[in-house]
This record gives C-alpha cells, structure tokens and sequence, in this order.
C-alpha cells in the first residue's frame, strides 16, 4: 500500500526566535489565485496614500548666515561637507549630519558669487563681487575636531582680477577653474593670472559649469540670454545660443555628457542637447516664478531647482512636470539649490540665511532597512509605478497641498497659457493655410543659433 | 607649320592670325619685335651662352628636321630652341607666356600702340629678310621712340649696344662666330638657354619643375580675412570637433537608459584574486597557527625549500623510540579490534533464546539508563520510537497483511503448531501495541486522569473488603449514572449519519439493559459482602493495581484486560506464558490461588462463582463491574481507533451470547479470530454491520420495521420546492433586465387635440414618419438584444452595464509611453507580488529604476567602449538584462 505523508524535518521547520518568520510553502498555480489583480491594485492604492502619510521631506535648517545664502558647493570627496557662501562674504563649511558650522572662510569683502571645489576635495575656490578670486585649503575631517576653537582659515590665494564674478566652477578630475564674469576666463590652480580667456560679445557671462563627463566642455549663461558651449581643447568657444529670456543657472548631466538642463526665466527649465541647440529635448515646465539654480542627481536621473517663487522642485530628467515641490512658510526666494552626492539629499539656500536640507524622495523611510523592508518597499513602489495611470492612484500620487500664493499663480499661469493657444489657434484659423507656423514649445523660446 | 606659313605671308596677315591662335604666340612675337631696347641688354648678358648656341646651330644644320627647315626664318631662336623636338617648342611657349602675362600686367594699352609701327612696317618690306630690316631701321625709330616716351636722349637706349657690336666683332664671321645681326636678331637668351648647360647634373629635374611650377601658378595671395569672419570659422570649426567628441558617449547612454535598472551600489573590493596571494597575507593570529607558522618559517626549512629540498629530508628524521611507540600502539589497537571481531563472531553463533533474551534485556536496561542520564539518547530513543510506531501505521506490517500470515490464516490457526501460534498472537499484539501507544497518548489527558484517581482510591482503601466494598459501590454509582445519564448524541461528523445515530442509540439501550443486570448483581453481592474473608479481598486488591504495565482507560478495564490474557494464555493449554510473563505476574498468582483449571473457569460464570463462593464472587463481580462502564468509555473513544471499538462489540457481545459461547464472550484477540474470522473482519469494518448483528439477534427490540419506502431525488426536490417556479421567474427577471438595458422604444401618439376636429387623426392614423421611425428604434432594440452575450444562454444574465465601481479601474486615455490597448493591458497583467511569484523571480521584478545606497558618493560617468561586439555579447545573455552598468567596471555588479 503507497500512502503518502508530509515529511518535514523539525529543524528546519523550527524557528531559532519567537520572531522568526515561518515558513511558509505556496502554491503559484495561476488558477488557485484569480483576483491577484484585484489584490495588487489596492495594495496601489494603499502604498500611494501611505506614501502621502509618510511624506516628511524637511529634515532641517541650517542657521548661521546672516545673509542671504547666495552660492553652493558639494564636496566631491565628503559626502556630509557643504560650502554655503552668502551676500556678505561669509562663507561656511556645514556638516549636513550635525548641521553645525564646521568652519568659516573669511576674507570676501563684496557677496560671495561663486564656490567650488576640487574633486579631491581639497581646496575651495570662491569669487564674489569683490573681484578677487579665492583659494581655500578645506580641513581635513580630523583636523576640524582637534581645534574647534579656532575654526577661522587663512586664503591659500586671493588673485584680484578686473571686474566683479558672477560664478565658478571646478573642471572633474583637473587642475582647472572657470570664472564667470565680464568674460569667461580660465584658471589654474597656481596661477595668480587666467591662463586662458573668452569673449563672445560684450555682455556679462552669469554662470558657469564644467561638463563632468568631458572635463574639457564648459557651458556658460549671459546675460544676452545666451547660452555658450566652450571647448578647452580649441581653446575656443564652440556655440551660442540666444533664447527670449536669460537662463540664470544650468546643470550637465552627469550620467549623460551630451545633455544639459538651463533654469530660465521664464519659469521653465529647458533640456538641451549640444548637438543640437536649435530645439529643447525637453521643457519642464511648472515652476511659477524665474528658476534661479538648478543641480542634476548624481543618477542622472533627476535634477532639482529652486525658483524665484520660494519653492523647491524635483523634475525627472525627462519629465515635463515635476515630481515633488518642497516648500515651507519660512523658505524665501531660493538661490541655490544642490543634489547630495549620493542622490537622496536636497540642500537649498534661500534668502532668509537658512540651508534647509530635504529628503529627495519625501517618503523615505531614512535609517538601516532591514531586507523584508526593503523588499515591501520595493514592492510597494513597482506595485504603484504599475497602476500609477489608473485614475484613482493617478490623483493620490499627483495630489500635493500648495501655498496659495503658487496655487493661484498656476492657476493664472495655465488661464494665461490657454488664452495664447486659443488665440494662435483662431488666428491659424483664420489666416491662410501654412501661412502661420506653429512651433512647439520647444523651439519657441529659441531666437537663433550663432555660430 | 605656322613658322612656315609665316614666312609667306605678309605681316598683317601674320598678326591677325596670331591674334586668332591667342594671346601666347602674339605675346612672343610682341616682345621679339617691340621691347628691342631689352633685347640689347640681353644680348650683352648672351656673351657667355653665344657658343653653345652656335654649336647648336650647327648640329641643326647636319641634322635638318622638319622644323629646321626654317632655321634661317624670322622665328630662328624658336626653332634653335625647339631642336630637341616639339616639347621643348612647347616648353619655349610656357616661357613666353609668362612673359606676356607679365607684359600684360605692365600695361597692355601699349602693347597695341606698339603693334602700329609694325602695320606700318608691313606695308614698307614683307620680304624675308624682314628682320633684318627691321633690325637695321629700328634702332633709329626705336630710339625716337623712347624718346618720345621717356625724353631721353635715344643714345641713352641704343648707345651701348652699338658698342657691344664692335666689341664683339673680334674674329672673322663664321658658324662659330655668327655676326652681331644674327645675334641680335634671333638669339635671344631664353631661361632654358642657362638652364641648358645644367642638364644632366643634379637637381636639374627639380629645378625645372620649379620653373614650370612657377610658369604655369600664379595664384595671388589672398588678403587677410577680417578678424570676425576667421573668430567664426574657428568657433564652427570647434563646435564640430567637440560634437564629434560627446557623439562618442551616445552607445553607452543608450545603454543607461535602456537598462531597467541603474546600479550605484558602492564598489566592492573583491580583494585578492590568487590563492598566492590570499596566502601571503597570512597571519597567525590563534596559539595553534602561531605554533605552526614558527615551524613552518624556521630558518632553516625555509632555506631547505629555497634550495633543491634535499635537506628537507635531513630535518625530517624522526627517533626511533618515536617510531617504534607508535607501531606499538598501532598493533595494539589492531589487536583490540580482532578479538572484538572474535568475541562478536561467537556470540552471534549463540542460538540459546534465554541469552539472547537475557542480552536483549541488558541492552534495553542500559539503553534506558543512558536515556536517564543523556537527554540526547532519549531524544534519539523517543525518535526511534515514534518513527516504528509511524512505519507501523504506515506499512500495517504487523496486522496479518504479511505473505506469511495470510497463509497461516488461509490455512487455518488450528492446524498450526504451537509456536506459530504463538508467533502469530505476537505479532498482533505487537501491531496493537504499536498503534495503541498513539490512544494512550491522546486519552491521556481525559481517561488516564481519572485512572489515577482511582488508582489512589484503591491503594488508599486498605487491603480489605471496604476496598471490594467500596469498589462495588463505585461500580454501581457508574452503573447508576450510566444508567441516568443521557449521552448527547454527536450532531457532527460521521457519527452524525442517521444510520449511525440508530446504531448507537441501539447499543446505548443495550447497555442500559446489561447495567440493570449489573446494578441487580451489586445488589446481591453488597448483600454477600459482609462474610467476605480478608485475604481474597486482599488479593483482589493487589489485582486492581496491577505494576508495570500501560495503563489504557479506566482501572477497571485494565482488570478485564489481563484476565482476558490470562484467559488466552491459558487456553493455549498452560504451555507457556513467556511472552507476557513479567507482565502477568499477578494474574498468574491469582490463578495458583484459586488453584483451578481455567477451562472450568471459562464454562460458565454461574458456575465459576458457585465454584468461587464468596471469595470469588467478588472478583467475578469486578469483572461485571468492568466491563459494564464499557460501553461508556467506548462512546468516549469510538472515534479515536478501532482497538476500542473491538471492546464495545466485545461488551456487548458479552451481554448477548454469554451463556451461549464464552469463548465470544472472553475473547483475547486470537480466541476471536479463532473462533470466526468473519467477526475479525467485521472488526474493520464500522459499526453499522455491528447493529446489524444486533438486530439479527434480536436480543434487543430493534423496533417495528415501517413499509415506508424512499421517495426518489427528484421526487423529493419536487415536493422541496413545490412553492416557487423558479424557472419563470428568471425568465421575467431576464426581461426585466433586458427591458432596463435595451429600453423598448415608446408607442407613438398623437398629441390629443391635433387634427381632432377635422377628423384628419382618426382618417390617416398615426404620420409615416413616426410608424417608421417606431419600427426603427424596434429593429435596433432587437438587433442589440441578439448581440447580447447572454442572447443564446437562456440560463445566464450577463449584464451589459458598465459599472461605475468599475470605471475607476480604466484608464480613459492611453498611458504615454504604451503604443496599444494590448500592450498597455499585457505589461500589467502578471502579478509581481510574493504571493503570486517565487522568490527567485520576485527581485527581478520589483526592482527600481536606480538602485543606489544611502551613503556611498556616485561619481559622474566615465567612459567606456561600449562597441558593437560587445553589446550583441550583451544581448545574447538574454536572461540577465537587468544589470544596467553605469560607469564601467565601476559600476559593473556581480
């Protein structure tokens, strides 16, 4: 006679601690389970309305400036180490984990423009209205515990130069920095005279940036609306191209050397490929005031802004809207904003002195996770990524509380936008056929291409 | 050829066609007659080249070609020049052209004004000897002409050159020494005239490649372009280099961005990659490795493996007291293991029971001894145990399903010897024992309790009558609640069953009817009591409390039991009782007492108890009073086996055929089988053939049996739902349903008033137009009512309304990125979810976009070929496309 029992071993099947999971066996047959759908979609929904429960994005301020935070800079080679300059020509070193001043710069006699710093890490430049460009030795992480007391450090450099600075930045792995200012002007670290310096028209260059993945490309914003792409190894400025209003800040790719992101005036951020500046890849819109800085995560994946109307946004790199507005009822208008260097911190100075630090995903639930956790996470985010076009999650997900002042400025922002379409399309209408071309948004802020 | 043609023709003629062959020829022959003043100064630089010229002149006039027959003609110098073949007379036309290129460039206004004394000369002499005249008059005209021009004397032009003449005219006019008119005339010195003399020497080739180079290009420089113009080139210039420069990156952030995932995880330092390596960074840390590496490292075995390893022998040897203590050991170890083989050789030999037995039992003692004391020998024990008693009820080995027993069965038990008998009960009761352990441990919580209080009860009463007393009183208070008692019958399971429920109900008034007889026998017993003698009460005492054995059930039944034993050893004849000996120590004592021959004892209880007296009596009683509760307990455990079953049938059978056949009634379980087989069969089966038996008996009232028969299925669920036509009020409910999602066009009417008076109404009926539209809606209704899904299932509403409860789990548009309602649809239909996935796929799919780690810095991208070959690897891995490298090695994840 064949008779079939279960076979189980009890030292598999006995838990070591009460807390132990049980095992558990399941059978995945299809059939036995038929309203696994029904089931996953209101997991959705619930992982939508507890990602709304859990999203605390503030994490906290930073207080010390006594001026408005004007310019920022990452540490590349510290993950918790951030330079904040502001207006009055105090510049701090900020330990974002006990964000506590580290040390102070003085020396800036006009505000404080521009900051960066090496890759390794080592040495700060700043330059400021002052027209004297800065070179800082930074502390080393144990030398600053030894003497607190005296956390005031001496210029390795200060190289005075003609005309007030607008920005700096550091070129990647190099020896490399860019001023921006009356013109473009390219220096060394031991070099108290700019090695190399561009004009392109007469007109006051704003900011600059160094593309990370190909050291030798820089892009440069005027204040002729231009954006310029400049080439190290030409030593030569490549292109230039003029839109309707200025672009105050732009951002490389990190992930992507070809792309970079302008922060307009006009209250939208526009995607560029160098190669081909006659069209935006991508505008993101949604801001409702001029955005004044813009950084990428170090993902390349996303990229956040702070704007002129006192928020923070989060955009995909390839979002027409944003992801995520930060805003508090004490943040002013935001100045400069910064991904963390591992793309899960948000820092923004903003004109009331404070650094306020923000988690990049609002719902993150921060500290060691344990891998079930981690797992449910993941879970939970592919089960609402999966149903996110379903109405219902559609409106959780997107719904954000705004400040009234923005709400109503969209609100305008959209009345004024539908009226202008409304308009280009009866005046389509009522003209002849091909007459009046519609151009995309894309192309439309775009006045020409110089070569 | 044109030189030929020249000669004839006049010299207007000569012109005009020179003017038609173009500007080179017409050039030449400018220059040859206009710039004369030049030509003197070429003549005083010609003194040097003069001879070979002369020379030759005279190779040409040994060898005449076609082109020296005109030699002597006004173009002589061409045709000088041409001697080596038309190439050169080419190569003499670049020279030309230069010059006039360069006439032209001076002023060509005047070269016309030049070519009128020339008409003009025409006119005078187109003879052949033209340039000869020419020669002799120009010098005059020629002269008054510059002194037109320039106002300067004409001996300023011409003075020096007639004294050239004269100078040169120092030897006798001959081939070698032509006149100063044939010099001046033809032999103008041409480059190639200086060039001649090098030819053949080295860099000659090169120098007339420059010449030609120079004669053919002349390509002005350009003007320097403005500085905004040359900024804008070179900026063009830039932006293309640099744009070709970022297009390098675009395969690898295809890559990125295709990849469903982006690994940042921090880089993991693998470490050292070689086992060598892995070694070499040992340390020592425990005293053992300390010891080890201190040997390993001494000084000199390290120098041993340096060198050949020869001395590694050396440093090896060994003393001999160590060796020799070790062979020693060895041999006695050896020497150990052979006796134990020999010692074990002979006792498997032994073929006496008692040893074995005796052996068995020592094993078992110790094995009980080190359960004692080691709980993992018990656990292991208890292990054992459990796994017999699982493979027992498993593979029933030991319930007469083996070869071997079902051919003793099939031969019968009787004509089987005493040992196969005895073999055959051993089995059984091993196969009861071995599932009966399982009853004991369930019952143990409600039966074995109360059996120890009882227990207590007797060891506490004292070794007298008051305990037979008081245990025949107890009997009776059980008897009496028996009796009292109503069991509630199960609502549940199978003993829910009707027929089961009759069945028990049956066997519960049968032992009601055997506890009154019981309580009638307490009566009279009580009544004897009183003379009952000390000591058979004390034996019966000891009998209650029997040591040593499972207890299963009440006290009572386990004095049943072993005297049902007792019984069945007996009826084998007293032969032996080996097998259970120990166990039934008391009975065995007991027996002696009584000192009869059991098969008197199995006659007939009356007589047993005459037999007894009142000695016995009690005993006897006991027995009753056991087995009365019987029925009781049996309720109690008749669904946890069948062993208890087997004593409920037993019991009961008691009570019916008692004075028939003790053998039924005092069956150990081999007496029964013995006795029928078929009641042994019966015994598997459930209790319904047990009622049966009961009513074929007749012994109890099995009631009066009805003609009533069983009403069909059918019969009954018609007569069930005679009420309600279910049928019917689907069909109306259907409609209903129909009639709400496909409304049933309206009638048409008329507005009451209209046409009324005229009469027009009721004459023409409804208009035309609204009939057809009425038939319209009607069709359409129909046409959608045979679309319906539930058109053709007359059982089935299949409601075509769209939920809004359901609305809320569609989209209204298509989602941006999908293409399709297939797609779309397709991409979230599997569930990704742990309940629906194995764990081995679950990560896959829920893993985000961008896997990074709190905490670890991502540096920008770095490049890396991502080429073609590579990439179509990439592809053909198929099952892993989920690594998405970012940076390279950096970012490559194992």
């Amino acid at each position: 006679m064949k008779v079939k029992v279960i076979s189980r071993s009890t030292d598999e099947f006995t838990r070591e601690r009460s807390q132990d999971l049980q095992r558990v066996f399941r059978n995945f047959d299809p059939t036995l389970r038929t309203q696994e759908k029904a089931v996953e979609y209101v997991r959705a929904l619930n992982a939508a309305k507890l990602d709304k429960i859990f999203a605390r994005p503030f994490i906290g301020a930073m207080d010390g400036h006594i001026d408005a935070v004007s310019a920022m800079a990452k540490n590349p080679a510290n993950l918790k180490w951030l330079f904040s300059g502001s207006m009055d020509g105090d510049i701090r070193l900020w330990d974002l984990a006990t964000r506590q001043t580290v040390c102070q710069f003085p020396g800036h006699q006009g505000a404080v423009r521009g900051l960066t710093a090496s890759t390794d890490g080592r040495v700060l430049v700043s330059c400021g209205t002052d027209s004297t460009v800065r070179l800082w030795n930074v502390p080393l992480p144990s030398h600053t515990q030894d003497d607190s007391s005296d956390n005031d450090t001496k210029p390795l450099a200060t190289y005075v130069w003609k005309s007030a600075f607008w920005g700096v930045d550091h070129q990647e792995n190099g020896e490399l920095f860019a001023t921006a200012g009356a013109q473009v002007d390219i220096w060394n670290h031991n070099r108290s005279q700019p090695i190399n310096s561009f004009e392109w028209g007469k007109d006051t260059v704003i900011s600059v940036r160094f593309n990370p993945g190909e050291p030798n490309v820089l892009a440069t914003s005027g204040s002729d609306r231009s954006i310029t792409i400049y080439d190290l190894r030409l030593s030569s400025p490549a292109r230039k191209m003029i839109m309707m209003t200025k672009t105050n800040s732009l951002a490389w790719n990190p992930m992507e050397p070809m792309n970079f992101t302008a922060a307009n005036e006009d209250c939208n951020c526009y995607s560029y490929d160098v190669r081909k500046m006659n069209e935006a890849r991508c505008v993101h819109r949604d801001h409702v005031s001029a955005v004044m800085d813009i950084d990428y995560s170090p993902t390349g994946r996303e990229f956040v802004t702070g704007s002129y109307d006192r928020t923070v946004r989060i955009f995909q790199y390839n979002g027409g809207h944003s992801r995520e507005i930060y805003h508090t009822k004490r943040m002013q208008r935001v100045f400069c904003v910064k991904f963390s260097n591992d793309g899960s911190y948000i820092i923004s100075g903003s004109d009331d002195t404070n650094l306020r630090l923000w988690k990049a995903k609002a719902s993150e639930q921060l500290g060691v996770l344990l891998p079930r956790e981690r797992k449910n996470h993941e879970y939970l985010e592919a089960v609402k990524n999966r149903y996110k076009h379903l109405p219902e999650v559609k409106r959780i997900v997107r719904h954000r509380h705004l400040p009234k002042p923005i709400y109503k400025a969209a609100s305008l922002r959209r009345i004024m936008t539908d009226a202008q379409r409304k308009k280009d399309e009866r005046r389509r209408a009522h003209s002849a056929p091909g007459s009046i071309v519609n151009k995309p948004l894309r192309k439309r802020r775009i006045i020409k291409e110089i070569e | 050829m044109a030189e030929k043609g020249k000669k004839e023709k006049s010299r207007g003629e000569i012109t005009q066609r020179r003017r038609r062959d173009g500007g080179e020829v017409r050039g030449r022959k400018r220059k040859s007659l206009s710039s004369s003043g030049k030509r003197k100064e070429e003549k005083k630089r010609r003194s040097g080249p003069r001879l070979p010229n002369a020379l030759k002149r005279e190779l040409e006039r040994l060898n005449p070609t076609v082109d020296g027959e005109a030699s002597d003609g006004d173009d002589e110098e061409i045709d000088s020049d041409a001697a080596v073949g038309n190439d050169v007379y080419e190569y003499e036309e670049g020279v030309a052209e230069e010059e006039s290129t360069r006439n032209k460039r001076y002023d060509p206004v005047e070269n016309y004004e030049f070519e009128l004394p020339e008409d003009f000369e025409d006119w005078k002499v187109p003879s052949d000897g033209e340039e000869d005249d020419d020669e002799n008059e120009d010098p005059g005209r020629h002269g008054r002409l510059l002194e037109d021009i320039t106002g300067l004397s004409a001996d300023a032009f011409g003075g020096k050159k007639k004294k050239d003449l004269i100078i040169s005219e120092a030897y006798p006019e001959c081939e070698f020494n032509p006149t100063g008119d044939i010099l001046d005339g033809n032999g103008r010195i041409s480059i190639h005239d200086l060039l001649d003399p090098l030819h053949g020497k080295s860099g000659f080739s090169k120098l007339r490649k420059d010449l030609h180079r120079m004669g053919k290009k002349t390509v002005p420089t350009l003007a320097p372009v403005a500085r905004t113009d040359q900024e804008r080139i070179e900026r063009k210039a830039a932006y293309e280099q640099s744009k070709k420069d970022i297009t390098k990156w675009e395969p690898l952030v295809k890559r990125n961005r295709e990849a469903p995932t982006l690994f940042f995880d921090e880089d993991k330092e693998l470490g050292y990659s070689t086992i060598g390596a892995i070694a070499s960074e040992f340390t020592p840390r425990t005293d053992f490795e300390k010891k080890m590496a201190s040997l390993v490292n001494q000084s000199e075995v390290v120098d041993a493996h340096k060198r050949d390893g020869a001395r590694l022998l050396e440093l090896n040897e060994v003393s001999i007291e160590d060796v020799k203590e070790r062979q020693e050991r060895l041999a006695k170890m050896r020497d150990l293991l052979f006796r134990h083989e020999m010692k074990a050789k002979r006792v498997k030999k032994i073929k006496s029971k008692t040893y074995h037995r005796l052996l068995k039992k020592d094993k078992s003692k110790a094995a009980e001894a080190s359960i004692r004391m080691d709980p993992e020998a018990a656990k292991e024990h208890a292990m054992k145990i459990e796994f017999k008693r699982a493979e027992e009820r498993m593979t029933l080995k030991h319930k007469n399903s083996s070869k071997w027993a079902k051919r003793i069965l099939k031969r019968g038990l009787d004509a089987q010897d005493d040992s196969t008998k005895a073999a055959f009960s051993e089995q059984l009761s091993q196969h009861a024992a071995l599932t009966r352990k399982i009853n004991s441990i369930k019952e143990s919580s409600s039966s074995d309790d109360s059996s120890d209080g009882d227990d207590s009860d007797d060891m506490s009463a004292g070794s007298d009558q008051e305990a037979a007393e008081k245990l025949i009183k107890k009997a009776k208070e059980k008897t009496l609640q028996i009796l009292e008692g109503d069991d509630e019958l199960p609502t549940s399971g199978v003993l829910a069953l009707p027929f089961m429920v009759r069945g028990l109900k049956k066997r519960k008034e049968a032992a009601d009817e055997e506890a009154k007889l019981a309580l009638e026998e307490y009566e009279s017993s009580l009544k004897q009591m009183g003379d009952t003698s000390k000591s058979r009460s004390s034996d019966k005492d000891a009998k209650g409390a029997p040591g040593g054995k499972m207890v299963f059930g009440a006290p009572e039944k386990v004095v049943n039991r072993t005297t049902k034993k007792e019984k069945v050893n007996n009826y084998y004849g007293d032969s032996d009782s080996e097998s259970d000996a120990d166990a039934n120590a008391d009975d065995n004592t007991l027996n002696d007492h009584t000192g009869k021959s059991l098969k008197e004892m199995d006659i007939d209880p009356s007589l047993l108890r005459e037999e007894f007296g009142f000695s016995h009596d009690s005993v006897f009683k006991s027995f009753g009073d056991a087995e009365d509760p019987e029925p009781k307990t049996a309720y109690e455990v008749a669904y946890l086996s069948s062993d208890s079953w087997k004593k409920v049938r037993k019991s009961s059978d008691a009570v019916k055929g008692s004075e028939a056949d003790l053998n039924v009634r005092k069956p150990g379980i081999v007496a029964q089988t013995e006795n029928d087989p078929e009641s042994e069969q019966d015994d598997d089966e459930d209790s319904g053939t047990d009622s049966e038996v009961e009513m074929v008996d007749g012994i109890l009232s099995s009631g009066p049996k009805s003609s009533y028969e069983l009403p069909s299925q059918a019969e009954l669920i018609q007569r069930a739902f005679a009420g309600d036509d279910v049928e019917e009020d689907f069909i109306k409910q259907k409609e209903a349903v129909l009639d709400e999602e496909n409304p049933e066009p309206e009638k048409p009417v008329l507005l009451p008033g209209w046409g009324q008076w005229t009469g027009v109404q009721k004459r023409r009926g409804l208009p035309s137009w609204m009939l057809k539209e009425h038939e319209a809606a009607k069709q359409k209704r129909d046409e959608s009512l045979k679309k319906r899904k539930d058109a053709h299932l007359n059982n089935v509403i299949i409601s075509e309304k769209l939920g809004k409860k359901a609305e809320k789990l569609h989209t209204k548009t298509l989602p941006y990125p999908y293409t399709s309602k297939e797609v779309f649809e397709q991409s979230i239909r599997m569930p990704i979810g742990p309940e629906f996935n194995p764990v081995t796929a679950i990560g896959a799919l829920n893993r985000p976009e961008v896997v990074k780690k709190a905490g670890v810095i991502i540096k920008p991208i770095e490049y890396e070929d991502v080429s073609v070959h590579e990439r179509g690897e990439g592809g053909r891995k198929g099952s892993a496309p989920k690594q998405g490298k970012v940076n390279g090695k950096n970012r490559s994840r194992k």
